[in-house]
C-alpha cells in the first residue's frame, strides 16, 4: 500500500523539489547580477501560466506524442531511482537502466522538434545530441569506476556502502577523480554554461523551445524540474553517499547544485565543437585515471 | 472609455492572480527606443522582479513591445509576429511614434497610428520613455490584467475584418499563416 502511495506521490515531491531549484538557480543569477530577482516560486507562475494559455498550435501528431515521451520517459527514469523510503523499483534496475531510459526523454524532445520544421529547432537538437557523446562518456566511466570499486552496478547498493562507514566511504573521498570528471560531466548533463549550447537564447532562439508555446511549453518546464532532481540525485547517491532521509538529500543536492550555478553564472559559452572537446581532453583523462586507481 | 469587465468564475480569478505574475516580454525593436531596455533589465531597474523576462521566440511571448516606428516593412512582420503569439497576449506600443507617428508624423513609408492595425492594451507616452516608465507602464498592464480589463486580444478575434481592412489598405494584399476567424471558433473565444 504505502508502495502505491510512494509511487502515486513520488513525481509530485520531485516536481517540487526541481521547482525549488529552478527558483533558487533564478535567484542566485540574479543575486550574483547584483539584482533582486524573481520570487523563489517564479517557475510555479511561470507553468501556472503556460497551461493556461488559451490558444495553443500543433503541428502534428508526432508533435503531441513527443511531449508524452518527454514526460513519460523523465517518470520512467525517476522511479529507478532510489531515495529515503522508497527503493521499490531500484531492486529490479539498476544505474545500467537508468543510463538506458534516462536517453528516451532527449530523444523524443528531438522527435517532436523534427515535427515542427523549424530550423532553430534543429539545430538545437543536433548540439544537444552532439552534446550528450560529450558529456555521457566521462559520465559512464566515473560510473563504470565506482561498480569496479564496490563491486555492484545497483545504486540503492551503493548507497548503502557508502554509508556503512562515515564520510571515509563516501566516492568522493575513496575516489576523487571519478567524483571530479562526473561533477564536470553534470555540468553538461544540466546544459548550464559553459555547456549551454542547446538552449543558446542569443544564437538560436532557445534551440529545442523554439516552435514550443503554451501547454508544450509547461510540459517541457515541468520535465525539466524533475530531470534536476534526477540528475542531483544521481550524482549524489553516486558520489556522495546518498541520503538516509529527506533533508540530508535536499542539502547535499543543494551544495551540488550551488556548485553547478557558481560555475554558470562567470562564464561564457562554449561553441559545440570546443564543448565536446573539453569533454574528451579533461574530464575523460581524469576518469580514466580514476578507474586506474580503482583496478591497481 | 471604461471597459466593460466579463465576469469570471473563481477559478479564473485565481490562475488570474497566479499568472499575472509571469508576463514574458517579446520586444520588437525597430526604432532608437529599444536602448531604454537595457538598463529595464539589468541591476538598476531590474523587471525580473516581476516576473517579465525578456523572451526571443513568439510562441513563447505573452507581451510584444513595440518599441518606436514602423514603417510599412516592419508592420507587415509585427503583424506576422503578434498572429503567432498564443493567446491570452497583449502589445504595448512604446514612444510616441506608435501612438500618432511621433517625429516621423509626414514621413510617407510609416504607419501613424498603431491600434488601426494590432489591439494595443497600453501605450507609454515618451520620445523615449524612460526605465521608470516602462515599470510603471508594465505595473499598470499587470493591475489591469487583475482587474480582467486587459483583453485586447480577444478583440483582434471578434474584429478581425477591421484590423485587416485598414492592414490591407496599406500594405495591399497579403495573407498571414494564422487563419484567425477559424482559431476563434475552435478555441471558443468568439
Amino acid at each position: 500500500m504505502s508502495t502505491v502511495l510512494w509511487i502515486i506521490l513520488y513525481p509530485f515531491i520531485a516536481f517540487f523539489i526541481g521547482i525549488f531549484f529552478m527558483g533558487y538557480s533564478r535567484k542566485f543569477n540574479a543575486r550574483v547580477q547584483r539584482r533582486i530577482g524573481p520570487p523563489i516560486i517564479q517557475p510555479l507562475f511561470d507553468i501556472s501560466k503556460l497551461m493556461s494559455k488559451k490558444t495553443n498550435i500543433s503541428h502534428g501528431y508526432m508533435h503531441d506524442i513527443a511531449m508524452l515521451m518527454l514526460l513519460g520517459g523523465t517518470l520512467l527514469t525517476l522511479m529507478f531511482i532510489p531515495v529515503p523510503g522508497f527503493h521499490y523499483f531500484s531492486q529490479y534496475g539498476d544505474m545500467l537502466v537508468i543510463m538506458y531510459i534516462i536517453l528516451v526523454p532527449p530523444l523524443g524532445m528531438a522527435l517532436g522538434v523534427g515535427e515542427t520544421a523549424n530550423p532553430n529547432g534543429s539545430i538545437g537538437i543536433s548540439r544537444a545530441l552532439m552534446l550528450l557523446a560529450g558529456y555521457d562518456v566521462p559520465f559512464t566511466l566515473s560510473f563504470i569506476g565506482m561498480a569496479i570499486l564496490n563491486h555492484t552496478t545497483s545504486l540503492y547498493k551503493l548507497i548503502q556502502i557508502q554509508q556503512s562507514g562515515g564520510i571515509a566511504t563516501w566516492g568522493i573521498v575513496t575516489n576523487p577523480f571519478l567524483a571530479a570528471a562526473a561533477l564536470i560531466a553534470l555540468q553538461g548533463m544540466m546544459s548550464e554554461k559553459p555547456f549551454e549550447v542547446m538552449i543558446a537564447p542569443h544564437e538560436i532562439a532557445t534551440g529545442p523551445m523554439t516552435e514550443m508555446g503554451g501547454k508544450y511549453l509547461g510540459i517541457m518546464f515541468i520535465q525539466h524540474a524533475i530531470n534536476i532532481f534526477i540528475e542531483l540525485t544521481i550524482f549524489t547517491s553516486l558520489f556522495l553517499g546518498g541520503a538516509l532521509n529527506w533533508v540530508e538529500l535536499i542539502v547535499k543536492q543543494f551544495i551540488v547544485f550551488t556548485i553547478v550555478l557558481s560555475v554558470n553564472v562567470v562564464f561564457g559559452r562554449y561553441r559545440v565543437d570546443d564543448a565536446v572537446k573539453f569533454m574528451w581532453k579533461i574530464p575523460v583523462p581524469l576518469a580514466i585515471i580514476g578507474i586506474l586507481f580503482v583496478i591497481f | 472609455m471604461e471597459k466593460q469587465v466579463t465576469a469570471r468564475n473563481v477559478w479564473e480569478r485565481i490562475f488570474t492572480k497566479l499568472n499575472k505574475r509571469s508576463l514574458w516580454m517579446l520586444h520588437y525593436c525597430t526604432g532608437c527606443g529599444a536602448i531604454e531596455l537595457p538598463p529595464t533589465m539589468t541591476a538598476r531597474f531590474d523587471m525580473e522582479r516581476f516576473g517579465i523576462m525578456p523572451m526571443v521566440t513568439p510562441r513563447q511571448a505573452d507581451i510584444l513591445l513595440i518599441t518606436g516606428y514602423l514603417s510599412l516593412k516592419t508592420l507587415k512582420r509585427v503583424i506576422l509576429t503578434y498572429e503567432q503569439m498564443q493567446a491570452p497576449k497583449w502589445v504595448v506600443g512604446f514612444g510616441s511614434c506608435t501612438i500618432n507617428g511621433g517625429m516621423y508624423w509626414n514621413s510617407y513609408i510609416t504607419i501613424k497610428s498603431l491600434d488601426q492595425y494590432l489591439p494595443v492594451d497600453l501605450y507609454i507616452a515618451g520620445c523615449m520613455p524612460r526605465p521608470e516608465a516602462i515599470i510603471e507602464a508594465f505595473n499598470t498592464l499587470i493591475k489591469r490584467i487583475d482587474e480582467g480589463k486587459a483583453d485586447a486580444w480577444k478583440d483582434y478575434y471578434r474584429n478581425y475584418d477591421f484590423y485587416k481592412e485598414n492592414q490591407r489598405k496599406v500594405l495591399g494584399e497579403f495573407e498571414t499563416y494564422v487563419d484567425i476567424k477559424a482559431d476563434a471558433k475552435r478555441f471558443g473565444i468568439v
